[in-house]
């Protein structure tokens, strides 16, 4: 039993370390290297899948040049995250985690940034934009 | 052990869960993620508790008892929360009709059906009436929920056979998931994403065909929502009668519940306490009964031709016609062909109507060349006794398991079942086969190896334990001499090069797990090899099984394959299957009587033809008299499954149409040619017969339908057990000249009595991957053909179809396909023993 429990464990460490690896190497896991990871490991592609989308950090299409992140965090959200995220969607016509047709911007949110003073706050490559508005987003996107 | 539960002192069981433990005892604790056969997850937190001494409140579903525990499963406070989490619940899930106060109304009339959306109600949730959620909400009293409603508006998905999901209706209690690992090992479902966003699917999205599904229903069958439903049921009424059955379509032998609604049958699920299967089943008991025993290729009336076309005509009509016929043959012109899916009482009767009324033993049966025949046929050459009994739950606790011959997933699911129990409490797991199989993955050691040379494998681990173990208690062995003698001279450059196993850790490993202190179980079915090799495989098997004090398991194949090896036993005089077939091909049968599957290959024109089964078949089609046999849902049937187990099943249905059983045919038209016993009145007078006549059967009295009993086989006692003289030959099969290329079937036996069930639903066929051969990329090269393009086989007896799929799972010079038609003149009895040299060319 005790066997067993370390065994699927290790797997699991196993499976989170490769996927890193992979992610390093081609800056994203693509879809199509599933079938070896499992092979390798002896799991089922929907096993791997399940570890691999319950973390934030592994993604499943190519990263754009650029990261824009969109602050969703409670102080930045009641001054209209939402809004600036829902326009951000529009104007790159793309979801969150996604990526632009031409490959330049990768959309992102995450949950306060720590500057909830200056939100909305978005972040374009780890540079910070504060009280961003509707209207100011098409300036920043233009500085990429 | 002892707790007390609400201030009641019960009993309960080392290891047990609170919440089991209040099962048992009928104290009902709301639940919803928890399945007894899953291990705990804690998700819902329904099911919390409170426990004295202890702060907070526990989930009784993951809460081990403990001697003295002191546990509260209601309370004012309890009720709340439960509430809460409920409502919580329900906010994620359409639940107007839930606490609707017309539901009362609504559920009875309908009346008021428009007054809530579609998309949000019960009345049109397909699990209407059998959702354990609506019974929480029940028992809860909820009538109002406090948090806003969302719809998650996620499309249904109906892409695979069998099965809808409505992930609208999920509430993500992980019992799906669970059991598709833990239970089934295929893992083609996952939670996918986390928090709000969590879903349950696949791997990309892909369909669960491509995920791996085995479409067993097992989660749909845990399902406490209407989020997975049979597609055939959505417009059904509830079950208003539910009965058992025996699964007739492999030797598994599965208890079902079959439900009933005005007398039809509408589904059918694995019983919870079915000996055999115990809550589980596989696709073709859970998705195709019905399919069975409503295909619109059943036979409706006896027919007979009397000049140019077959007429319907009544009973007697039809059995004087054939009566009479039979009598202007001589005995040695008329041969018979005895399926192995009929119950023990028909084919009691068919023997002695042929033995003793016709004075002929030209009767055939599939059983011959199964792997009990032909394992018989070796032990009585040697006068060795084997025992063949052994019960499938036995062997999730061994500690090595060879399997080889079968890939049990879909042909021994119930088997698989215990392989993987096994397998995830540390057992290896070898696997020798010439090709990757459904779940290989699980495999400790997955040795591909050149079809044929499994015998040699068997026989070097033999020969590795010989040399290692003290034998000195077992010196008088009958035949171990010979052994010794025979696996001497096996070096391991010779088994390496022979089996293709790529180096000699891998056989030391293989050797490694048959040490004296682990519990061996050997699984060897009859495919991919030819009688021949077989033959040799299972004496091989046979002997390591012995040496090492391990079991070995036999994989038969039809329902009742076992039953009929088992009565025909008593029978001197059996004819051989290949001189039937020569003597068929030759002309000197001139009258075929047959109750079983018959695919001809060979030129076959009987001046008189008798068809006696429940479908239509192209032999039926231009038989002179057709007697329309009643399926296993219409009669009182005993059969055998593959463990030796006797079981009993109960006439569900009436007799469709004109039906009747097998018993009653040959006994009706025993009488009419003279004979003056088989006066059979019910299913059961034979069996006592069979008891009292049949050793096998003795002291088998009273089988009931009832699942409480473990009867077996009686099998031969006696100190014979010695080993078998076995070939470790230095061939492997492989193709020809002419023929360069080696086919095997994975399979075949998706058909019950002259039905194919991969023709009779679409979606079967689609995932058995009928009329799909694998290739070898490599193959694919030389023979430039690419995935999707139709192909010829040929072989020396005959051709077939195809559609290329190229796959790494086949090794270069194998094409593996589930079955195909019309090849080999011994499909004269489908049977998995097939291994054909062929040749693929390009073309439709
Ligand atoms: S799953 Fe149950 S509670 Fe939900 S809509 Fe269907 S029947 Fe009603
Ligand atoms: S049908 Fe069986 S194999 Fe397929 S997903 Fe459900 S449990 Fe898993
Ligand atoms: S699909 Fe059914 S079993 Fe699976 S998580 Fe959802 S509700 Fe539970
Ligand atoms: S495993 Fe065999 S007996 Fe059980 S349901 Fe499937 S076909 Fe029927
Ligand atoms: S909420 Fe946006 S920075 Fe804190
Ligand atoms: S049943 Fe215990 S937490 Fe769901």
């Amino acid at each position: 039993m005790e066997n067993k429990i370390k065994q699927s464990g290790n797997r699991q460490n196993e499976l989170v370390h490769i996927l890193h690896e992979v992610q390093e190497r081609f800056g994203y896991i693509p879809p199509e290297r599933l079938a070896e990871i499992a092979k390798k490991l002896n799991i089922s592609e929907s096993e791997i899948y399940g570890v691999l989308t319950f973390y934030k950090a592994f993604s499943l299409e190519p990263g754009g040049e650029h990261t824009v992140t969109v602050c969703m965090g409670t102080a930045c959200h009641v001054r209209g995250g939402q809004q600036i995220t829902d326009e951000m969607e529009r104007k790159l016509d793309i979801k969150v985690g996604q990526t632009s047709a031409d490959g330049k911007f990768t959309l992102e949110t995450v949950n306060c940034l720590g500057c909830c003073a200056i939100g909305p706050v978005v972040t374009v490559d780890g540079k910070y934009y504060s009280h961003a508005t509707m209207k100011n987003i098409a300036s920043i996107l233009k500085e990429y | 052990m002892k707790i007390t539960l609400d201030g009641k002192q019960i009993e309960v069981e080392e290891g047990q869960t609170v919440l089991d433990a209040a099962r048992e005892n009928d104290i009902y604790i709301p639940s919803l993620c928890d399945n007894p056969h899953l291990s705990p997850f804690s998700g819902c937190r329904l099911c919390l508790v409170e426990i004295k001494g202890q702060r907070g409140y526990a989930p009784s579903c993951s809460t081990i008892a403990r001697e003295g525990m002191e546990v509260k499963s209601d309370s004012p406070k309890l009720r709340k929360i439960r509430i809460r989490i409920l409502e919580l619940i329900l906010s994620e899930h359409p639940s107007a009709c839930l606490i609707c106060q017309e539901k009362e109304n609504c559920d009875e009339y309908k009346s008021t059906i428009r007054k809530v959306g579609e998309t949000t109600g019960c009345v049109l949730c397909p699990n209407n009436g059998r959702c354990d959620l609506q019974k929480v909400a029940d028992a809860l009293g909820v009538d109002s929920i406090r948090f806003p409603a969302i719809y998650r508006d996620i499309e249904v998905n109906k892409k695979d056979p069998f099965f809808d999901r409505n992930y609208n209706l999920c509430i993500l209690c992980g019992r799906c998931v669970r059991v598709c690992h833990e239970i089934r090992g295929t893992s083609t479902i996952t939670f996918v994403n986390r928090g709000s966003d969590a879903v349950i699917g696949t791997a990309l999205d892909k369909t669960l065909q491509d995920a791996g599904c085995q479409f067993c229903g097992a989660c749909v069958d845990v399902c406490p929502t209407g989020a997975l439903t049979e597609r055939s049921l959505k417009y059904e009424k509830i079950a208003d009668e539910t009965k058992e059955t025996i699964c007739p379509l492999c030797s598994m032998g599965c208890r079902l519940d079959v439900g009933k609604y005005e007398g039809r049958i509408l589904s059918s699920q694995p019983s919870e306490d079915g000996k055999v299967n115990q809550g589980q089943a596989c696709v073709k008991g859970r998705f195709l009964l019905k399919n069975t025993v409503y295909s619109g290729q059943r036979i409706k009336r006896p027919m007979i031709r009397r000049k140019k076309d077959l007429e319907p005509v009544s009973w007697d009509e039809a059995l004087d016609f054939v009566a009479e016929k039979l009598k202007g043959f001589p005995g040695d012109k008329v041969g018979f062909i005895q399926s192995s899916q009929v119950s023990c009482e028909d084919m009691f009767v068919f023997e002695q109507f042929v033995r003793d009324v016709l004075k002929s033993d030209q009767i055939a049966a599939e059983s011959e060349n199964s792997v009990y025949g032909i394992l018989k046929e070796l032990a009585d050459e040697s006068g060795v006794i084997l025992p063949m009994n052994h019960k499938i739950k036995e062997i999730s606790q061994a500690d090595t398991i060879f399997l080889s011959g079968a890939d049990i997933v879909s042909s021994h699911p119930i088997v698989w079942l215990a392989v993987l129990k096994a397998v995830k409490t540390g057992a290896g797991l070898i696997i020798a086969a010439p090709f990757e199989f459904s779940l290989s993955r699980y495999a400790t050691l997955d040795l591909r190896i050149k079809p044929g040379s499994e015998a040699m494998l068997l026989g070097y681990l033999a020969k590795q334990v010989l040399g290692r173990e003290d034998l000195s208690e077992k010196e008088t062995v009958k035949g171990l001499e010979d052994l010794k003698k025979s696996v001497e001279d096996l070096r391991i450059e010779d088994v390496l090069k022979l089996t293709g196993i790529p180096n000699e850790e891998t056989l030391t490993h293989a050797e490694k797990l048959f040490r004296p202190d682990r519990s061996v179980v050997l699984l060897l079915g009859a495919g991919f090899a030819g009688k021949e090799k077989i033959k040799n495989t299972l004496a091989a098997g046979w002997n390591l099984a012995r040496l090492t004090r391990g079991r070995l398991f036999l994989l038969g194949s039809g329902v009742n394959e076992r039953g009929q090896f088992e009565i025909r036993k008593i029978y001197d005089k059996k004819i051989d299957l290949s001189e039937f077939i020569r003597k068929a091909a030759e002309g000197k049968i001139e009258a075929l009587y047959m109750t079983g599957p018959i695919t001809l290959a060979v030129k076959f024109d009987p001046a008189f033809l008798v068809v006696q089964d429940s479908y239509w078949s192209d032999m039926a089609k231009k038989a002179h008299a057709v007697f329309p046999a009643s399926t296993f849902a219409e009669d009182e049937c005993s059969f055998v499954n593959t463990e030796g187990r006797v079981q009993r099943s109960g006439s569900i249905i009436p007799h469709y149409e004109e039906s009747k059983p097998d018993w009653w045919i040959i006994s009706r038209l025993a009488q009419k040619m003279g004979a003056r016993s088989f006066s059979f009145k019910k299913s059961s007078d034979i069996f006592n017969r069979i008891e009292k006549e049949i050793p096998a059967f003795t002291g088998i009295t009273n089988v009931s339908f009832t699942k409480e009993e473990d009867l077996f086989i009686k099998e031969e006692q006696g100190d014979k057990i010695g080993f078998l003289p076995a070939v470790y030959d230095r061939t492997v099969s492989s193709g020809e000249k002419r023929y360069p290329f080696l086919l095997v079937q994975d399979g075949g036996y998706d058909s019950y009595r002259n039905l194919d069930l991969t023709k009779e639903n679409k979606g079967f066929a689609k995932i058995r991957e009928t009329g799909i051969i694998l290739l070898n990329p490599e193959d694919a090269v030389v023979l430039e053909l690419k995935n999707g393009e139709s192909v010829k086989i040929n072989s020396e007896s005959g051709e077939s179809h195809a559609v290329v799929k190229i796959s790494e799972a086949v090794p270069a010079g194998i094409v593996k396909t589930h079955f195909l038609r019309r090849l080999s003149p011994d499909s004269i009895f489908v049977s998995m023993l097939a291994v054909l040299p062929v040749n693929i060319k390009r073309g439709e």
